[in-house]
């Protein structure tokens, strides 16, 4: 094996990456196998399947699997495999259904993954065992959930969800705090964009901030400001990179996990003045009368920006959604972003919150598109001969130590990113 | 069927001769990137929808391609003359085809008719050459002599697809 994890450790330094780990097929392979095949993966959220019986599909790596709610009403996620032939036995996106049906030879499974029953059983012999676990379609070793939020993992053995989460799972209570009711509901479907590029290209970008006035400059306004963040807004903070707005993006705060991947920026100054509408007022005041005055307050000033999970999901507190990010080929990625709804909030508001995503994130958004644009030519241009790296030096000399042993930096820097390639090296150098 | 159109034709409101003339107009607009022209063509109160679901019932509460009223097209098309927005550099180029026009309903009262075509159009950027296909349907409100876009909705048949970037509506 050329990539043993001598030459996995040779790949990944503190302040640089190798870009053979956008661009070698083999690095793509082991990715699959002991990160995707191994971590805690973000898998969907339990509001996509409210009923017994609902399921959707989805992958984890290339890995087929399906989240469906039994008729016990608790999610599984399992294999999206028939357990006689292999095929799949899920095909369409979402559904519901009492029991699944394989297409090939009709055999049939329970909502948790268990075989039913085979289609014309006399013909197997009498030794044959209907009660092997291996005919069903399989659960995942490990499936955990966390407010809703559903991750599973292809390996036995590993950290706990919680400990795998630690604090960044405070990112998960910020935001479904903020629901009336305190669950969000990815109801408001879903966006779907594709992009010639690694996975990681995405993961790495959904939390930095540096890009921002530069991949996004095409969405400052001729006033200079950017056009309007929340429904009602004509115009927010201005993120040209001349004058003050620049420095208050750098002197947000970011997080990186030391050993975990996960990472978070600060507060947004675009997000400091609260909105004073009917509609806003009168969902506050939901707020305030579960949690009284105080605790509201705190609530509508959630202290994280965005937050990205390793390896797949990431949260974004203002543009509100949840991103998840589907590894196709080692060039090339699907990413879903699901508009968060806020359980108990105002119809009125939930609604203003899906289009707004449609402006931000859909596939012809003013601002997702720009970061593909960005994807693409990195990974067109990492395949010129003249440096091997790809470099996450930025503020390095001043990384802090927190009391957890994370690390802590401003937010246009790269903690973030070295965050999550210390999680890289940790899981791609692991034996096993 | 063949009597419902000849009918609708002598209705002033629905004559397929004008519809085609405008809708033929409409996608050039487009293609020559005239898109504050194109934007013109709507009603104060008009919508561009592209839902993402197939039959998708409403724009409200659901993730749409496309929901953009007057406002939110000003914006996109600011955005698309912005000098350094780099996925425009190059920009894309487009070519829609539109047929099958059918006037499906006219409404006297309203002063408004709902048109349903089917369109192709073909974009092409830096190698890569896509090519999307729907039904579309219109609903023109009589405006002077011409017509003033109420909603055009564009219904892709692969609306639930994994797209990459889009710049020019359909």
């Amino acid at each position: 094996m050329r990539l043993d994890p001598e030459a996995i450790r040779a790949l990944v330094h503190r302040d640089r990456v190798h870009r053979s780990l956008y661009l070698d097929q083999e690095v793509f392979d082991l990715e699959m196998h002991k990160i995707f095949g191994s971590a805690w993966v973000y898998v969907g959220h339990e509001s996509l399947v409210p009923k017994p019986g609902d399921y959707i599909t989805t992958r984890i790596g290339r890995h087929p699997v399906v989240l469906s709610r039994h008729a016990d009403g608790k999610v599984y996620v399992i294999h999206n495999s028939c357990g006689h032939r292999g095929a799949i036995v899920c095909n369409e996106e979402k559904g519901n259904a009492q029991l699944f049906r394989c297409c090939y030879h009709g055999w049939t499974f329970k909502t948790n993954g268990d075989l039913d029953a085979v289609a014309m059983p006399r013909g197997y012999g009498k030794d044959f065992d209907f009660n092997n676990p291996a005919l069903g379609m399989g659960r995942l070793p490990r499936v955990g959930v966390y407010r809703g939020f559903v991750f599973a993992s292809l390996s036995a053995k590993g950290p706990s969800l919680d400990e795998h989460l630690g604090f960044a799972k405070e990112s998960i209570d910020e935001l479904c705090d903020r629901a009336p009711d305190g669950e969000i509901i990815l109801g408001g479907g879903v966006h779907k964009y594709l992009f010639r590029g690694n996975w990681k290209l995405q993961l790495e970008n959904s939390v930095d901030m540096y890009h921002v006035p530069f991949s996004h400059e095409s969405t400052v306004r001729r006033s200079g400001k950017q056009f309007g963040r929340r429904a009602g807004e004509d115009s927010a903070s201005a993120i040209s990179d001349r004058g003050s707005a620049a420095q208050r993006w750098e002197q947000r705060s970011a997080w990186g996990a030391r050993s975990s991947g996960h990472s978070y920026n600060g507060h947004q100054p675009i997000a400091e003045e609260l909105p004073d509408d009917p509609l806003f007022n009168a969902y506050r005041a939901l707020l305030e009368k579960r949690h009284g005055a105080r605790r509201t307050r705190e609530i509508l000033t959630p202290k994280r920006h965005n937050t990205a999970f390793y390896p797949n999901m990431t949260l974004q507190a203002l543009n509100q959604h949840v991103r998840v990010i589907v590894p196709v080929a080692v060039d090339r990625t699907e990413v879903h972003v699901y508009p968060v709804m806020f359980k108990g909030a105002p119809d009125e508001m939930n609604k203003s919150f899906v289009r707004h995503i449609n402006m931000t994130h859909s596939a012809a958004s003013l601002i997702q598109t720009d970061d593909l644009e960005c994807f693409r030519r990195c990974q067109d241009g990492m395949n010129a001969p003249g440096s091997d790296w790809v470099w996450f030096a930025r503020g390095i000399d001043t990384d802090k130590e927190d009391e957890r042993g994370d690390y802590t930096n401003v937010g246009s820097g790269e903690i973030q990113q070295r965050a999550q390639y210390t999680a890289w090296l940790r899981l791609m150098s692991a034996e096993g | 069927m063949l009597d419902k159109v000849t009918a609708a034709v002598a209705a002033p409101l629905g004559d397929l001769r004008t519809i085609e003339k405008f809708l033929f107009n409409e996608v050039q607009l487009l293609d020559e990137r005239r898109f504050e022209e194109w934007r013109d063509l709507f009603a104060e109160d008009g919508a561009y929808w592209v839902p993402l679901e197939p039959d998708q019932v409403s724009p409200e509460g659901r993730a749409s391609l496309f929901y953009d009223d007057k406002r939110m097209m000003d914006i996109r098309f600011e955005r698309l003359r912005h000098p350094n927005i780099h996925s425009q550099s190059p920009p894309h180029r487009t070519c829609h085809v539109i047929g099958n026009i059918i006037v499906e309903t006219i409404d006297e009262n309203l002063g408004e008719c709902t048109v349903i075509s089917n369109m192709i159009m073909t974009d092409y950027r830096m190698r890569n050459q896509r090519l999307f296909s729907g039904r579309v349907q219109h609903r023109l409100r009589q405006d002077g002599d011409g017509y003033k876009i109420v909603l055009k909705r564009v219904d892709l048949i692969n609306c639930d697809d994994v797209f990459e970037l889009i710049a020019v509506p359909f």
